[in-house]
């Protein structure tokens, strides 16, 4: 807001109307390599300080969507703008980024207090600074005891300390991280999660952050952004994303879904009857309506399943169980539809068990539990 | 019985044949060699006493002194050389022949002329080099001359030729090793850290392949000090290197006058080799990552 108060010349580049400045912005973005479209037509806005996860099953494009915004790809479409300023054809060194590589790709010939000044010796700080600067981070992450060893010598954990160490000691204006916590073990992961969100949250730096673990996706993210072959199937917050799926993908690939397909066979006021090869259901639907006879699918989450049923409970189901998971918080029961799905069921895990494996039994729930999906039911 | 322990006597039996071998080839001439230029008086048996006399002729002649010093100029011209123009043959392979193929058809381009002896390779530049020879024939058809330069063949210039040729290979070798193991996301990290490509090369390439680049310059440095095969033929017999000395003394049969001189060349070498090590440690490579 305050950068664009003054100097509206710089801002030419931007459409002049008033809108708080962005971070980053990505307009259809494309990318290919040979035959294989690794990017297609992806656009995404950043606001000042957000915390962005890029979600999507391995080989979906997050990783060369990230490669783009930092300008070691060149996308072969579109356009990025990193604070405001086209920066599409800019080499990585000129941008205001910085990243933080799966593996950590620490400098094996350096020591760790050389290797996390290294961006502030490129901008040209004084000796003096880098130093004083190198050691105040260093005792920020903990790591100060390590300025003298080199990378070989340093746990995982450690590595993983030095790396966002190397990459938030310049103050960039984005924070790329890819994958940043795949390579720890798995006990380390929760809290380096809260640290780096409480981290992005105190520095105001935008952080974009690629995974495949819905877990920290969902968690972690202001903004999920879930991508599958090469294009952005939903992005929102992550309670819209849960709770609202917009397309068969990102319902099948969020945990706990139970996905439906089949065509349309009525159109009702606000409700849609929908043939599938288990049943008749009532879907609510949003503007507009389908067509009739159309192929469509939608989905119902775990959790909102019951056996204990009302005439709330519109649409039902009969399976048998085939499995019981405890969780603790839940517990899941897994279902055989009679097309051979999987349909699961969570019940609330202080309840006391109703269901054994083996057991057929009657599911039901409320029509507006439902989400209807965008698109031809794929 | 799966594994053999360190120091147990299994693991000394499996060193008895190699160290055999070392030992009839290797330990043994080297220690008749050393004693041998320690022979003083004038037959040629075991029963010589041992002086320094053989040591102090050579020393007391600036003929043989110069050319001590002229071979050292030569192998440090050699090693530059050949240092500059592998590093650059290796990054161009590695960094920037894209697809596997040229990789591999450039590879074996380099390679191939390795599978005949150095001799044969060298003897092949006599007819390149000579004043009638291609690259004068070339010169004067392109006009860049009038009349064939003499100063190929049978010169200096002519040996250093040949040999950039032979050796060039050994010094970009273990480069390209080295480059081949740097991750491409450790340039990119520098790259996100404001390094320009310059800077990348100088900060983080360079310094990863210099154990490379050493054992290279120990290869070309051994090679080009032992080597009087291409000086003889290329030089002709006005030009000799500390090396065709000793060819000199063995063939005048002054065994005691060879000896000496060889073992001049070895301890030059051991320097080197020493300097090498104490640059980078090469039994540590490897372990680093």
């Amino acid at each position: 807001m305050d950068a664009l108060a003054h100097d509206p010349v710089e801002g030419a580049a931007a459409p002049a109307h008033a809108r708080p400045q962005l971070d980053l912005e990505l307009i259809n973005i494309r990318k290919r390599y040979g035959d294989f479209t690794a990017v297609d037509g992806v656009s995404l806005k950043v606001s000042k300080g957000q915390f962005v996860c890029l979600l999507g099953p391995s080989g979906c494009g997050k990783t060369t969507t990230l490669r783009c915004i930092a300008g070691l790809e060149e996308p072969d479409g579109g356009d990025v703008l990193i604070g405001g300023k086209e920066a599409t054809r800019d080499p990585p060194w000129q941008r205001d980024i910085a990243m933080m590589f799966q593996d950590f790709a620490l400098f094996p010939h350096m020591t760790v207090a050389k290797q996390v000044g290294f961006g502030l010796e490129m901008l040209k700080k004084p000796r003096a600074e880098i130093a004083q600067r190198v050691q105040h981070i260093l005792k920020s992450f903990e790591i100060d005891g390590l300025a003298d060893r080199k990378p070989a010598s340093l746990s995982g954990g450690q590595r993983q300390r030095v790396a966002l160490a190397r990459a938030m000691i310049t103050e960039p204006r984005i924070l790329l991280l890819d994958e940043p916590i795949g390579a720890l073990d798995y006990s380390l992961r929760e809290t380096v999660m809260l640290e780096l969100k409480l981290l992005q949250q105190r520095t105001g730096i935008s952080f974009i952050w690629v995974t495949h673990d819905q877990n920290e996706a969902f968690s972690l993210g202001d903004l999920v952004v879930v991508m599958n072959h090469a294009r952005i199937e939903q992005q929102g917050p992550p309670e819209e994303i849960l709770q609202r799926p917009a397309t068969a993908f990102v319902a099948g690939f969020v945990q706990g879904n139970n996905v439906f397909r089949g065509r349309v066979k009525e159109v009702l006021a606000g409700m849609l009857r929908i043939e599938t090869p288990v049943g008749m259901f009532l879907v609510p639907w949003v503007a507009p309506p389908p067509m009739l006879g159309s192929e469509v699918s939608f989905s119902v989450r775990a959790e909102q399943l019951t056996d204990a049923l009302s005439e709330r409970h519109v649409n039902r189901l009969s399976a048998v169980c085939t499995a019981v998971e405890y969780f603790g918080a839940v517990r899941r029961h897994v279902f055989e539809r009679s097309d051979g799905e999987v349909l699961k069921y969570d019940q609330f895990g202080a309840h006391a068990a109703r269901i054994v494996p083996g057991q057929r039994t009657v599911l039901g729930w409320p029509a507006e539990a439902a989400v209807l999906h965008a698109g031809a039911g794929q | 019985m799966s594994t053999i322990r360190i120091r147990s006597p299994a693991s000394y039996w499996l060193a008895v044949p190699a160290a055999a071998w070392m030992l009839g080839v290797v330990v043994v001439p080297i220690v008749l060699l050393v004693w041998v230029s320690f022979w003083g008086g004038r037959a040629f048996s075991t029963a010589s006493p041992l002086t320094f006399d053989n040591y102090a002729r050579f020393f007391a002649n600036q003929t043989y002194l110069k050319l001590a010093l002229s071979t050292i100029v030569h192998t440090a011209t050699l090693m530059a050389v050949t240092g500059v123009l592998g590093y650059c043959i290796a990054y161009f392979l590695v960094m920037k022949v894209r697809s596997p193929g040229w990789r591999l058809a450039l590879f074996l381009a380099f390679v191939v002329p390795f599978w005949t002896s150095t001799l044969i390779r060298a003897i092949a530049w006599v007819p390149f080099l000579g004043v009638n020879g291609v690259i004068n024939q070339t010169l004067m058809f392109v006009g860049a001359t009038q009349s064939p330069i003499e100063a190929f063949l049978y010169s200096r210039t002519g040996i250093t030729m040949a040999q950039v040729s032979l050796y060039t290979m050994l010094a970009a070798g273990p480069v390209v090793y080295m480059l081949n193991a740097i991750a491409p996301q450790l340039r990119e990290a520098a790259m996100t850290l404001k390094a320009t490509p310059f800077t990348v090369f100088r900060r983080i390439v360079f310094p990863l392949t210099l154990p490379g680049v050493v054992i290279g310059q120990v290869l070309v440095f051994l090679n080009v000090m032992s080597d009087f095969a291409t000086v003889a033929t290329i030089g002709g017999n006005k030009h000799a290197l500390l090396s065709n000395l000793v060819l000199l003394f063995y063939e005048g049969s002054q065994i005691r006058a060879a000896s000496v001189v060889a073992v001049l060349l070895m301890i030059c070498m051991l320097v080197g080799v020493v300097i090498a090590l104490r640059v980078v440690d090469i039994r540590r490579l490897g372990a680093e990552r």
